[in-house]
């Protein structure tokens, strides 16, 4: 019998929960709090364990095939995770405004690819724009200190 | 009480409150009005903005957005059909079918009007509520905390739409985030799985922007299209007699006290939200109505019903987070982490160590409502241009900032990759049917769980304490009861649905 969506996920916070589970073992007890750091956390794990082993069990045992999942574009949304994730690591690089603001051309330029040079300028000024808004309301006004780039030291 | 209250009002009017709650309930507005953009999001992006301010300036702020965004969404339910927010969806039911009919402005009237009164009377109940209820919270102990979180838990993970087992999971997920870093009562370093920024702990914020923003951004992303560059093909007035909108919401004085009971009561429990708030208000005000028949082909009760109980709402979630530390929802939650910004422990002793921010948030909640209905009468039709911005160039600027958000809580990258791994994550919760706020309320609630635990057991190490004591005992039944209450309510809608399908096929 083949698992569904749920047995999968109840397979990944089982394995995730025993994994840690185990972790606990090597906790050093405290001599101020006799039940020590790790009795929370092997109760918590413990009742996750259980849980996700339950929802494991109930998908094996369902008779009922899932309904299927609407069709959505999978594609887009991995895009826009990796994007994203380069603006994270760019950023002690090169810098909160060099990387934001090619961030900002780069998911507008993705989310709605530009036709022509006039929707290439649309991009390159709402990011710009948006980019020099944000570091100047929250470095000028709100006194919040933006990163920096090690390389760029802008 | 009055006097603090006279003197909160007097404060919060000076230029340096007014006007971060002006701009927050515009904020809110606009952020409400918006489709695909909740006032969680909105709220989210507003507080980045809030750092730099003291703590009654950024909670005026944040009050503002959550009154301004829970009204901002029947903009666009009445005169597009398309609600702005969740807790809007009820409205257009009647709003809209109102509006086509020619009359526009009385359907978004009555709405602004029944979200002020609404609003009002949740701050009646949240001002003269949440002292007594704080007096009561007073007297717990280690045990009775323990077992109110506990409670309120199981609620969550009962009352969310999805099955019980995966709310169930996705609580104990939220307080497996917990116990990584660093146990809360002695420090001890614990499962940091070598990753460096997680010695400490991770931060509530990131964990929670993180997860919301993206489900949210994402879950658009994935359907390309938008409805809302839809243009209004009908009378193009708002124009509309104001005392005859207020006296057609006050000339039904049961109806309305009982709509905003049902918000306030939704409100208080934690993690439901004004959209069950809304909903469940329509359903009532449909059942006690003599004429049910007539309900969505655009009458003032359903509108009312619906706007009147979620603006009450925003009254019942603050006294949850004003009394007992327990946030009533995402918004409350980020309101919850604003507080720990500045260094202040919200729960039993935050009115009475915090007299001055207790009642500010009281005056700001009840001024933010004339605010609400002066925005909306200046702009509700340039709304109507602000919400046709395109989604391409708005939700990399809102991501920009949830990553300022996150980084400005302590200048420290750590928290930026947090916001982007709990991203993917919420946003994998969401495709596989895990409810966020059992997870978010597990995030929130686990060091307060485990300390309490921790507390109770070396004050005395018998665990039939919890048991027997009477308070602690009634919530831990209270809480069997729920999880009780909630497998029937899923057994029956279940076979409601295989009935359904059966007769179908």
């Amino acid at each position: 019998m083949k698992l569904s969506r749920d047995g999968w996920a109840g397979l990944a916070v089982l394995a995730a929960s025993l994994v840690l589970f185990a972790l606990t073992l090597g906790l050093k007890p405290s001599p101020l709090v006799p039940i020590g750091p790790g009795f929370y956390p092997r109760l918590v794990l413990g009742l996750a364990a259980v849980l996700a082993a339950a929802l494991v069990i109930l998908d094996f045992l369902k008779t009922k095939k899932p309904e299927p999942l609407p069709r959505v574009n999978y594609a887009a949304v991995v895009l826009h995770f990796a994007v994203f994730a380069a603006y994270v690591v760019a950023l002690p690089w090169v810098g909160f405004r060099i990387a934001t603001v090619v961030y900002i051309a780069a998911a507008n330029a993705l989310l709605e690819p530009p036709k022509n040079a006039r929707g290439w300028l649309r991009v390159a000024l709402l990011a710009l724009i948006a980019g020099a808004v944000v570091y100047f309301a929250f470095e000028h006004y709100l006194t919040v200190l933006l990163p920096r780039g090690r390389w760029t030291d802008f | 009480m009055y006097e603090l209250l006279g003197e909160a009002v007097a404060n919060i009017v000076q230029l340096k409150y007014l006007v971060p709650l002006f701009l927050g309930t515009l904020a809110g507005v606009i952020g409400g009005a918006l489709p695909g953009v909740t006032i969680t999001m909105t709220i989210i992006v507003v507080l980045p903005f809030t750092f730099g301010l003291d703590p009654l300036q950024g909670l005026a702020a944040m009050t503002g957005v959550y009154v301004g965004g829970s009204a901002g969404g029947l903009v666009t339910a009445v005169l597009l059909g398309i609600p702005g927010t969740p807790s809007a969806i009820a409205t257009t039911f009647d709003g809209h079918p109102m509006a086509k009919k020619g009359e526009p402005g009385r359907a978004l009237w009555l709405g602004i009007w029944a979200s002020f009164f609404g609003g009002l009377l949740g701050a009646i109940f949240l001002i003269g509520a949440t002292g007594p209820l704080a007096s009561i919270a007073l007297e717990f102990g280690p045990w009775e905390f323990f077992s109110l979180f506990v409670l309120a838990l199981s609620m969550v993970a009962g009352l969310v739409e999805a099955s019980l087992l995966k709310g169930l999971i996705a609580g104990a997920l939220g307080l497996i985030v917990t116990v990584l870093g660093a146990d809360p009562v002695m420090g001890q370093e614990r499962l940091t799985l070598g990753i460096p920024f997680i010695k400490g702990g991770i931060d509530f914020l990131p964990v929670l922007i993180g997860v919301f923003a993206f489900a949210q951004v994402m879950g658009e992303i994935e359907r390309p299209g938008s409805e809302v560059a839809k243009s209004l093909g009908y009378a193009k007035s708002l124009a509309v007699s104001h005392a005859k909108v207020v006296w057609e919401i006050l000339s039904r004085p049961f109806q309305l006290l009982w709509v905003a009971f049902i918000g306030l009561l939704i409100g208080v429990l934690p993690a439901i939200g004004g959209s069950a708030a809304s909903m469940m208000a329509y359903d009532q005000a449909k059942k006690f109505s003599r004429r049910p028949e007539r309900f969505g082909s655009g009458i003032p009760e359903g509108i009312i019903a619906s706007e009147a109980s979620n603006n009450a709402n925003v009254g019942g979630s603050l006294v949850t987070i004003m009394a007992f530390g327990i946030p009533g929802d995402a918004v409350t939650a980020v309101m919850l982490g604003a507080l720990t910004i500045h260094g202040i422990q919200s729960g039993p002793l935050f009115i009475s160590q915090h007299p001055k921010i207790a009642y500010g948030i009281f005056a700001a909640y009840l001024l933010a409502h004339p605010l609400m209905v002066l925005i909306l009468a200046v702009g509700a039709r340039w709304m109507l241009r602000i919400v046709s911005v395109p989604k391409a160039a708005l939700f990399p600027i809102v991501l920009v900032l949830c990553v300022v958000g996150a980084y400005a809580l302590n200048n420290t990258m750590g928290n930026v990759y947090v916001l982007l791994a709990f991203g993917v994550l919420g946003y994998l919760m969401v495709k596989f049917g895990f409810p966020l706020a059992p997870f978010i309320l597990g995030v929130i609630l686990g060091d307060q769980i485990e300390i309490n635990l921790v507390r109770s057991i070396m004050t005395d190490a018998n665990l039939w304490l919890f048991v027997t004591r009477p308070i602690s005992g009634l919530l831990l039944a209270a809480s069997v009861v729920s999880l009780v209450a909630a497998m029937w309510q899923h057994r029956r809608t279940q076979k409601k649905i295989d009935a359904a399908v059966e007769a179908d096929f």
